[in-house]
């Protein structure tokens, strides 16, 4: 009787995430595009072998993958400094953490396009103080052309990243800390030990798991990542800061080519989960997980 | 010690707010003044980006609508799908509540941009396209995992002896769950319900697939479609009115509900 309660809820989970996945796996056998007339017809797994020749696929997926570690780590490094700020009692508190809080919880979208101009060239004011500094001249240019420019863009991409989900992890780390009592500050002071030698010693191997599971989520999250991208450079230049899910999207709703589309679909997935699997190992190699997640 | 500390606060809220008063500042110029940015102009000033915004067709304030409505007929779709799952994942084996904490940590962890094909598909079979209510559905589905485990922990901290003295006095099932325990799950509850709409208000991939008359986009999508309106000349003064009048109501939900977003968000990663 009580079982009952819980089959709403997972039915819509399973027709929501469960019928996609069996679908795509069975579209990525067959060839179903302009070609076909949008009929699906069995091709003996020439989708999969497309995808091991496809340049612009692996590309992605080298691109992908560097936006999320790059991102990730920072997010991960700036997050443990706010943390520990918000962490120390000091007045006005509140009202810092609400507002650090406002990146997140502004539509992507929004802020894509907040992001396009800000990176402008030549109007946009980093254009603008680049030129100030002369910044250009290093690298022998007239305009940094930011958004043009693959060697620059993907950074851009970065910092709108890293501007929006930074707070997230913030917040898991700062939940971290408050578990951490006080106690083992005083007693290390006692025992004479520095400051900073506390930072060490006892903050980071206490807030490893949360660490790690806000790890965990952002690399999920970034390895998706799909808005940002598409609003604010469209995965150009030169397709230099196309994501995985990006080119998925690309697949059907431009080249209308939905047999592949799903079967680039399938292979994010299966990447993600290898990446996954390999952080949940990591994560359960360390014993304090286990008794957070009970 | 506490001079360091005043100037990291400083750096953090340039940090947070830069880009937001940035836009704010973008959206009060004249488009010939932004051309030239540190220079001066006499007409620098000016409220037509948001008379632009506002009086287009259809005006600004109807996707806020329809954001809105997304968000709350989502949220509660989630709801009442979610309460009853929590419960019952507090009263079933151990064994199996713990497995399906994880498949649901997992479901959470999952980028859901990928599925926007197959709910495509789903919408243009089932005619569910063009409808903002159709949109709840994959909405509370993309919400359930973290809505069921922010409540379920809030039913498993609650005193056992509760519960049973309800049902001591006669309450069935409905009526422990409407009058005692419901209520008692009052502020995690709260915080579920705002981290759904924020999901549901902020969402893009679906929406921008589900919905393509003008007049039912939801904000994110409207505000990329400026984006992608006119690549060669963009109108950046009315950009950054819409982008000023789309984070407003974001930013007086963020004020209000401070507290149940913090609440919920560590509780989801902790408990989860």
């Amino acid at each position: 009787m009580i079982q009952l309660l819980l089959l709403p809820a997972a039915l819509l989970i399973a027709l929501i995430f469960g019928i996609p996945l069996l679908r795509y796996l069975w579209l990525s056998f067959h060839a179903d595009s302009v070609i076909t007339s949008l009929v699906a017809i069995p091709n003996n797994g020439a989708n999969w072998f497309r995808l091991f020749n496809d340049q612009r696929f692996w590309q992605d997926t080298y691109q992908t993958a560097r936006f999320a570690f790059v991102s990730v780590s920072l997010e991960i490094f700036l997050a443990l400094g706010i943390a520990l700020l918000l962490d120390q009692r000091w007045r006005g508190r509140g009202v810092v953490r609400a507002i650090t809080l406002l990146p997140w919880a502004l539509p992507t979208t929004v802020m894509a396009l907040g992001w396009r101009w800000i990176f402008n060239t030549p109007n946009g004011p980093i254009e603008q103080f680049a030129k100030l500094i002369g910044l250009q001249h290093l690298y022998g240019l007239q305009d940094l052309n930011i958004l043009a420019n693959p060697s620059l863009t993907w950074l851009a991409t970065v910092v709108g990243d890293v501007w929006k989900t930074t707070p997230f992890v913030a917040l898991i780390l700062l939940a971290g800390l408050q578990t951490i009592p006080n106690d083992l500050y005083e007693a290390f002071d006692l025992e004479g030990g520095k400051p900073c030698a506390g930072l060490f010693k006892i903050t980071l191997p206490l807030l490893q798991p949360y660490l790690l599971l806000g790890l965990l989520f952002r690399l999920a999250q970034a390895f998706g990542v799909f808005d940002l991208i598409q609003v604010m450079t469209g995965g150009g230049p030169a397709s230099s800061t196309e994501s995985l899910a990006l080119y998925a999207y690309l697949n059907a709703m431009r080249f209308l080519d939905f047999g592949y589309s799903a079967t680039v679909m399938i292979a994010s997935f299966l990447l993600l989960v290898f990446i996954c699997l390999f952080g949940w190992l990591v994560i359960h190699q360390t014993k304090h997980f286990r008794e957070v997640v009970k | 010690m506490i001079r360091t500390r005043n100037l990291w606060i400083t750096v953090l809220l340039l940090w947070s707010l830069a880009p937001l008063l940035w836009q704010l500042y973008t959206s009060f110029c004249s488009n010939e003044s932004l051309i030239h940015t540190f220079a001066t102009h006499q007409h620098r000033w000016t409220l037509e980006n948001y008379r632009q915004v506002l009086t287009a067709n259809p005006p600004f304030w109807r996707y806020l609508l329809n954001s809105a409505f997304v968000g709350i007929s989502s949220t509660g779709l989630t709801l009442l799908l979610a309460i009853p799952a929590a419960y019952s994942l507090v009263k079933v084996p151990q064994n199996f509540a713990r497995g399906a904490r994880l498949f649901l940590l997992g479901a959470a962890l999952f980028p859901y941009v990928l599925l926007f094909l197959a709910l495509l598909e789903i919408a243009r079979s089932l005619n569910l396209g063009n409808n903002l209510l159709a949109l709840s559905f994959p909405y509370a589905a993309l919400s359930m995992p973290l809505a069921v485990l922010l409540l379920s922990s809030a039913f498993r901290d609650l005193p056992s002896e509760i519960e049973e003295a309800a049902r001591l006095e006669g309450l069935g099932l409905w009526q422990r769950l409407r009058w005692v325990l419901i209520p008692l799950i009052g502020p995690a509850t709260a915080s579920t319900a705002i981290l759904v709409f924020l999901f549901s208000w902020n969402e893009y991939p679906i929406a921008l697939t589900w919905i393509s008359t003008t007049d039912l986009l939801t904000l994110p999508v409207a505000i990329a479609r400026i984006a992608g309106s006119s690549v060669y000349s963009i109108p950046y003064g009315a950009y950054a009115a819409a982008t000023v009048l789309g984070s407003l109501p974001l930013l007086l939900l963020v004020i209000i509900f401070q507290r149940q977003i913090v609440s919920g968000l560590t509780q989801g990663a902790i408990k989860g």
